[in-house]
């Protein structure tokens, strides 16, 4: 896994990108922690932050230029946030006077700073805070500059002294009255390190450079009004602060440039969007400056522009309060860990999967293939936790053995007479004779795993109805049946071994059946088809029922309203959704969109393995979906049904519809269990094998044994939640009778027994009445215990 | 940490002995260590209950798991 080429993409996302009004800011205030603590009335800790990033911040906080406010995204949805009126309210209420400067060495060099207006006062503190012995040379007999043109208006003039007063008490020297001439200049070039030139003319014109303020690559630095047209104060004032961090790198000899491209003002790659923001306009002042509240008011129309577009679509990252620039560091730091623990497995196999993220992402970023390729890696080292997936590669596995799997060609119409409606009336081809069944297999109906445990009834009528619509309109294509899983499990747990097993069985199915076109009936399998078998034709049942028509069922008449639900695998599949609509509509049913749909369709919380991995994430997505519904859901992944389904949300599969199958309203819906769907999976095939092909299968055979279970609701809650199947308990308590291997409590007679199966210690707590075992309790574990 | 309470109501039914606490190995993935857990006298059956499997157990299989 390149982990270079992931951080890459980590530094490509904008989440920590600064709002404009940072941005625009030639000193870089932090705005919306300023705010922040304005919302919460704490005038003093937001003039902090101001004070923070500008020194004599109670000056300037009354005179500021504020570009902020100039640029703010709020004024499209009203006006900018009056972030200038805002200071000066946190000036007056949060300013506290400084505590004594602690005297530090100043030992790094000598510099002159030339003209103690407002970037000669800024280039000085910020030399003096540096450790640099600070020499200002001052033309008239005061500091400030320009301040002084607000003395008595903005600026109280008491308050312009005292702050000016901080000057000398840090230690730096000032000679009044000192007019500094380009000849005395140059001898300050021996006396000092370097020079500041912050003066409001100069006798000759200076060749400065704009980013570093470095004269001719010389031990001379320029700013202030001789470098910018002095419009902007704020900038003025940030250009000596700009050339202290370059005088400093001159004396210590460091790389000019580095690291400084995004000094003073510049463009953010935030683009924040406001269309769906309610327009507010800014706080009216009752006073000559903002009122504490109304200040607090004015600060809550702030938008405190952030790109979370993905961490607000995404239940998985709201869960791990995380967005793909630190997910990926996590990600990095998880790959790269030797010793230690792995602490973000848990977060890497809770995501879908499912591809929101790089659909709603302003550039581009999409953290599927990312997981994706993260689990691969940790399966690859070996660091993959084996609990997390285990059980759904284990139902994979079961779906792909003989108790499930089949292909067969379409039954020859000689075989078939009772089974399909081949009419006598000699209009059509293949009544006349034309049609000779069991020919080229031109279709192959694909209904996958999930569909089969838990939607089993249908299959075999779709089979049915596909076959003779297909017979009837495209005859020389029959349709055959094959049963089995995609690999899509595989794909989600980064088992690349079992995935390339599970496209080579199907694809070698494909080949001896003469490469038909496969139907498939699951979201997921078009994904994984889409992926794994690029040579495989494949078309959608839905738009295969829209094209040759729906099974002629007499269904309630419809006027129902849906929420459809579309599935996250199906998100690049326009025509799927198309077809979906359609159907819906011929139904006579309306559909009332949900936001989130379509490309941008939520996942249901089953994606990614989630519901495996970690349920308690599961549930959010699911959660997430209900809040937006009105009405019952629609969907057509019998995935999403279940995930649904078990969030007491009433789900109705678009099969359910068009066979007319209306869901009880008032009784709890409920889903096949675990064990009852590889039980349908065994007995779709041995019915559909019977029924069709008149095969006995031999794999169906039911395995006796001489107990009969009772298995209580509370338990079989247990068992789906811990993962434990009726063929588990049965196999426990089978070995417990024959091999007497259990413990036995005479207080409550009850038995408790142990069995390992494959990787997993199974223990069953039980009563015995006879050949009635009554189930206390289940539960697992899958340390081993050796016992000798 | 104690994994296993002193009292025990339970008996192995094959060979109908008391429990003993008795050192026993218990290994997951790369990780072996002893701990002492009711176990038959005889047939050596370990007794794990429900508190165990699904508490201190699975926190250390968790742990492992994530090493």
């Amino acid at each position: 896994m390149d982990l270079d080429a992931i951080l890459e993409i980590g530094n490509q996302c904008i989440h920590s990108e600064p709002p404009v009004c940072v941005a625009s800011c030639p000193v870089h205030m932090d705005v919306i922690g300023f705010i922040t603590e304005i919302q919460k009335k704490d005038f003093v800790k937001a003039y902090k932050i101001m004070e923070n990033r500008i020194p004599f911040a109670r000056l300037i906080g009354k005179i500021c230029d504020h570009p902020c406010e100039t640029n703010c995204v709020r004024k499209n949805a009203g006006e900018s946030i009056r972030i200038s009126e805002l200071e000066k309210i946190v000036v007056n209420l949060g300013y506290m006077p400084p505590k004594k400067p602690l005297p530090l060495p100043k030992n790094k060099g000598k510099v002159a700073v030339i003209g103690g207006g407002l970037s000669g006062l800024s280039a000085a503190i910020e030399l003096d805070k540096k450790g640099y012995q600070v020499t200002i040379y001052e033309k008239s007999n005061r500091l400030g500059g320009s301040f002084w043109d607000y003395a008595g208006k903005e600026l109280e003039l008491s308050v312009i002294e005292e702050e000016l007063s901080i000057i000398e008490k840090k230690g730096i020297a000032v000679y009044y009255n000192t007019q500094v001439t380009a000849d005395k200049l140059k001898e300050y070039f021996d006396q000092y390190d370097a020079l500041y030139l912050g003066t409001a003319s100069w006798e000759e014109k200076l060749n400065i450079n704009p980013q570093t303020f470095q004269v001719n690559d010389t031990a001379l630095f320029a700013g202030g009004k001789l470098q910018t047209d002095g419009d902007s104060l704020i900038y003025t004032y940030s250009t000596g602060k700009r050339a202290a961090v370059s005088i400093d790198r001159f004396i210590n000899k460091t790389a000019m440039l580095a690291s400084r491209e995004r000094e003073g003002i510049f463009q953010t790659k935030l683009d924040f969007k406001v269309d769906k923001v309610a327009a507010s306009e800014p706080v009216e002042k009752t006073a000559d400056i903002y009122l504490a509240d109304e200040a607090v008011e004015e600060a809550k129309r702030c938008l405190k522009c952030q790109c979370n577009d993905c961490y607000n679509v995404c239940a998985h990252m709201q869960r791990f309060n995380i967005t793909p620039d630190s997910y990926i560091r996590n990600i990095n730091h998880n790959e790269r860990i030797i010793l230690g623990t792995h602490h973000a497995n848990d977060m890497i196999n809770a995501c879908t999967e499912c591809g929101l993220c790089k659909v709603v992402c302003p550039v581009d970023i999409g953290m599927q293939d990312i997981i994706h390729e993260t689990r691969r890696s940790m399966v690859e080292r070996g660091k993959m936790p084996q609990s997390a997936h285990d059980f759904a590669l284990k139902d994979m596995n079961y779906s792909n053995s003989d108790y499930f799997s089949f292909v067969r060609k379409q039954p020859s119409k000689e075989a078939s007479k009772e089974l399909f409606y081949y009419p006598t009336i000699a209009f059509s081809g293949y009544a006349r004779g034309l049609y000779k069944g069991s020919g080229k297999t031109g279709y192959l109906f694909y209904p996958g795993c999930q569909l089969s445990s838990t939607h089993t009834d249908y299959i075999g009528d779709i089979y049915k109805h596909l076959v003779d619509v297909i017979k009837d309109k495209d005859a020389d294509n029959d349709v055959g049946l094959y049963l089995g899983c995609c690999g899509a499990p595989a794909d989600w747990a980064g088992r690349n071994d079992l995935m390339n097993e599970s496209v080579e069985k199907i694809r070698k199915a494909w080949e001896e059946m003469e490469e038909p076109t496969f139907i498939l009936a699951c979201s997921s399998c078009s994904a994984t088809f889409k992926k794994y078998l690029p040579m495989i034709k494949t078309i959608s049942l839905w738009e295969v029922l829209e094209k040759y028509g729906l099974p002629k069922i007499e269904v309630k008449p419809g006027r129902r309203v849906f929420n459809v639900h579309d599935a996250c695998a199906t998100r690049e599949n326009a025509s799927i959704h198309e077809s979906i609509r359609n159907i819906v509509k011929t139904l006579g049913h309306t559909i009332e969109e949900f936001e989130f749909s379509k490309e941008k369709a939520k996942c249901c919380g089953y994606g990614g393995l989630v519901s495996y991995a970690n349920k308690e994430q599961a549930c959010d997505f699911v959660e997430d979906r209900k809040e937006e519904s009105d009405h019952d859901i629609l969907v057509y992944c019998a995935m999403c049904k279940d995930s649904i389904v078990k969030g007491n949300k009433r789900a109705y599969h678009i099969l359910d519809l068009i066979y007319g199958n209306e869901i009880d309203q008032n009784e709890p819906q409920t889903m096949p269990t675990l064990s009852q769907r590889q039980n349908n999976r065994k007995r779709l095939k041995h019915t559909l094998l019977k029924e069709i092909w008149k095969e006995d299968d031999q794999m169906s055979a039911e395995i006796n044994y001489d107990f009969t279970l009772h298995i209580p609701d509370e338990i079989v809650t247990i068992m789906e939640e811990r993962f434990i199947l009726l063929s588990d308990i049965s196999k426990v308590i089978d070995n417990a009778i024959k091999n007497k291997e259990r413990f036995y409590n005479p207080q409550t007679k009850q038995y408790l027994s142990r069995l390992r199966i494959q990787n997993v210690t199974f223990w069953v707590q039980y009563v015995s009445e006879g050949s009635d075992i009554f189930v206390k309790d289940v539960y697992s574990h899958r340390m081993e215990v050796v016992e000798r | 940490m104690e994994l296993v309470s002193k009292e025990i109501k339970w008996v192995c039914d094959k060979c109908q002995e008391e429990l003993v606490i008795e050192k026993v190995t218990a290994k997951y993935l790369e990780g072996s260590f002893e701990v002492e857990l009711h176990k038959c006298p005889k047939c050596k059956m370990v007794f794990i209950s429900e508190d165990l499997a699904l508490g201190k157990m699975l926190e250390v299989e968790k742990g492992l798991e994530d090493k």
